[in-house]
């Protein structure tokens, strides 16, 4: 492991180090989010620093008396982060309405959390038809407005220029997810994830420094392992890395993904060739989507399935947040699809904070050896 | 060539012998605290009962949650994968297996050749599984073996409608006071573990026979309560506990053959 993936797999056990320290450092504003849909290039021109928050494994204790326990983890744990003073590096913080939890959790966060700037983005609930389009341009120019009026002017060519940043960083991303499609042994499933999560826990400038050195570094990589089995991974957020270093360790590896934090976070460009607020729009409109937008027009089962055939995986696994409800909806359909096309999968629910490894090991060893025999 | 398979899961340890085609011996003891110990010594009784030892072995699997806990040299096989061979052994045409286990409860689809298709298992609750029948029996003050015929002669089952193990306890404590019948409380409990196997199960395609393995098929009101909500027949092998060991065996086996 090359120095710059060390530096980067440090934030799997201290994820805001960065922020807090940029923001030392500079005196900058830090703007978190939950939502990965969260126009991060507007914050990214206005100088401020966008960072994703994404909850963490623990026992909540203050949120508990403001959500119900049948609301996801990641809602859980986030606000008792920010309940406990945590997250106390933040200036504000950014909600995408995405899911019946996130737009509650909206409320009660500035309710109760206690910072200065709180922003809404209510995205149209389908990317489809030209007046969700005008809507989603219009929705995300209020939105330009409401962070100027906290942060300062935005000009046009500063957010240009962060859209490129922004860019090359997908770029990059996208060019080592490749690679590892080719030569998965090249980097494991666990530090693959990390390149992309990371990205949204420090400034991008910074971190497309650290991804031109790694991938430097798995260029003059040989052919490395490929005896391992391949897997496809499916959920919203995949933040527990014991569990991806289990996976290795029983014999597979995820070659690909469709996380939030993983391939679809990096997935689109925005297009450089419009105006800028219209381009943050239409990447969001083409990026590969989550259950949260459902989109007639698209079938996700089958964009999976090909991303599963271009993958060249074996197989698939759901690694979703017990009570999420957009995903948990999803499920069956998803499941049926694969069956159909002969793909083995795997459902795995879990909480932060309450996760069996050695639970889990049996599931996964079960369904490597499904395929193996 | 003699060969062995040994299932360590959360309450009892068993192992099973086989040479050839035949199983020669076969054992069953409580696994207690040591994981590791309990393999070990379902491993010598068996081999002690085949007039064996370990040395004479060809190869030894090792499933089970204690699997990767044993001291002697074995391969290791997920209990899902050797359930699903242990009962195409026993079974050829089982296209679906359920286990009902100590602490874990699994339903298996599996193909012509005994293999695993896909398959679904208990979270991390234990409702549905012996150790929430263990619970039950000692609430009502009976037997966990007089269990099964006890329900049997129920007219009325009481509504159990928790599914999990501690308020269900509470529930069944409050029909006692209520003054339903055991019997009828028994039959209860069977029902409401039925209702959460099938809501299970479901989520992996039925196939026309069903296989039940592990501790719970020895209780035939539970047998009784599924046949009903499946509303299919569903066989249990002679020796249901020892269908993960029997597919351990039968997969040690396969490894002996293929090392020759």
């Amino acid at each position: 492991m090359g120095a710059g993936l060390e530096k980067l797999a440090a934030l799997r056990e201290d994820p805001y180090a960065p922020a807090r320290s940029w923001k030392e450092r500079t005196g900058g504003k830090v703007i978190g989010y939950f939502c990965s849909l969260a126009p991060e290039e507007m914050i990214h021109a206005a100088g401020a620093l966008p960072v994703r928050i994404s909850g963490e494994n623990r026992v909540i204790s203050k949120s508990g008396a403001h959500l119900q326990s049948y609301c996801c983890s990641l809602a859980r744990t986030g606000l008792d982060m920010a309940l406990e003073g945590e997250l106390s590096f933040l200036d504000g913080t950014v909600f995408v309405h995405t899911c019946d939890t996130m737009q509650r959790l909206s409320d009660i966060w500035r309710l109760n959390a206690g910072f200065v700037f709180h922003g809404d983005v209510v995205l149209p609930v389908r990317f489809e038809g030209d007046l969700a389009r005008d809507y989603e341009v219009k929705e995300l120019s209020y939105f330009k407005e409401r962070l100027e009026e906290y942060l300062g002017d935005i000009p046009d060519d500063a957010l240009a220029e962060s859209i490129k940043t922004y860019n090359r960083n997908r770029s990059l991303l996208s060019e080592i997810y490749g690679l590892r499609l080719e030569n998965p042994g090249v980097l494991s499933s666990v530090d693959a994830l990390t390149l992309a999560h990371s990205s949204a826990l420090m400034e991008k400038s910074e971190h497309n420094t650290f991804l031109e050195e790694v991938l430097e570094e798995l260029k003059s990589t040989g052919p490395a392992d490929g005896s391992k089995v391949r897997l496809f991974g499916v959920g919203s957020l995949m933040d527990q890395w014991d569990f991806l270093g289990m996976l290795e360790a029983v014999g597979a590896t995820m070659v690909d993904d469709d996380f939030c934090n993983g391939r679809r976070y990096f997935d689109a460009l925005t297009p450089e060739d419009l105006a800028p607020v219209e381009a943050v729009a239409a990447r969001l409109w083409e990026r590969e989507s989550c259950p949260c937008k459902h989109l007639t027009k698209r079938d996700r089962a089958a964009r999976l399935l090909d991303r599963i055939r271009r993958s060249d995986a074996r197989g698939a696994f759901f690694f979703l947040f017990k009570f999420c409800e957009p995903h948990g909806f999803d499920y069956p359909y998803l499941k049926a699809a694969f069956d159909k096309a002969g793909i083995p999968s795997l459902l795995l629910e879990i909480e932060q904070g309450s996760v069996s490894i050695e639970q889990l090991r049996t599931r996964v060893e079960a369904l490597v050896e499904t395929i193996k025999i | 060539m003699p060969v062995a398979g040994v299932d360590i899961g959360s309450l009892t340890a068993k192992a099973v012998v086989m040479d050839g085609n035949e199983m020669i011996a076969r054992s069953l003891i409580p696994t207690g605290h040591n994981s590791r110990e309990a393999g070990r010594r379902a491993l010598e009784l068996a081999l002690e009962e085949a007039g064996l030892k370990e040395s004479e072995v060809d190869a030894v699997v090792a499933t089970g949650y204690g699997r990767l806990a044993v001291d002697f040299e074995a391969e290791r096989v997920t209990e899902i994968t050797c359930h699903a061979r242990g009962a195409h052994f026993m079974h050829p045409d089982t296209r679906t297996v359920i286990d009902l286990g100590g602490q874990d409860s699994k339903a298996i689809a599996i193909d012509e050749r005994g293999k695993v298709l896909d398959f679904v298992m208990n979270d991390k609750c234990s409702a549905g599984t012996g150790r929430f029948l263990e619970v039950m029996a000692h609430a009502l003050e009976i037997e966990l073996d007089d269990m099964g015929e006890l329900s049997l002669g129920s007219k009325s089952p009481a509504s159990i409608s928790s599914v999990c193990t501690v308020f269900a306890e509470s529930e069944v404590v409050s029909r006692v006071a209520e003054g339903a019948s055991k019997v009828d409380i028994v039959a209860g409990i069977h029902q409401a573990i039925a209702s959460r196997v099938y809501a299970m199960a479901a989520r992996i395609p039925i196939e026309t026979k069903i296989l039940m393995t592990g501790g719970v098929a020895r209780n035939i009101g539970v047998v009784r309560a599924l046949e009903a909500k499946f509303s299919r027949e569903i066989c249990v092998p002679e020796m249901p506990q020892h269908t993960g060991a029997l597919g351990a065996s039968v997969i040690a086996r396969e490894k002996a053959a293929a090392a020759v």
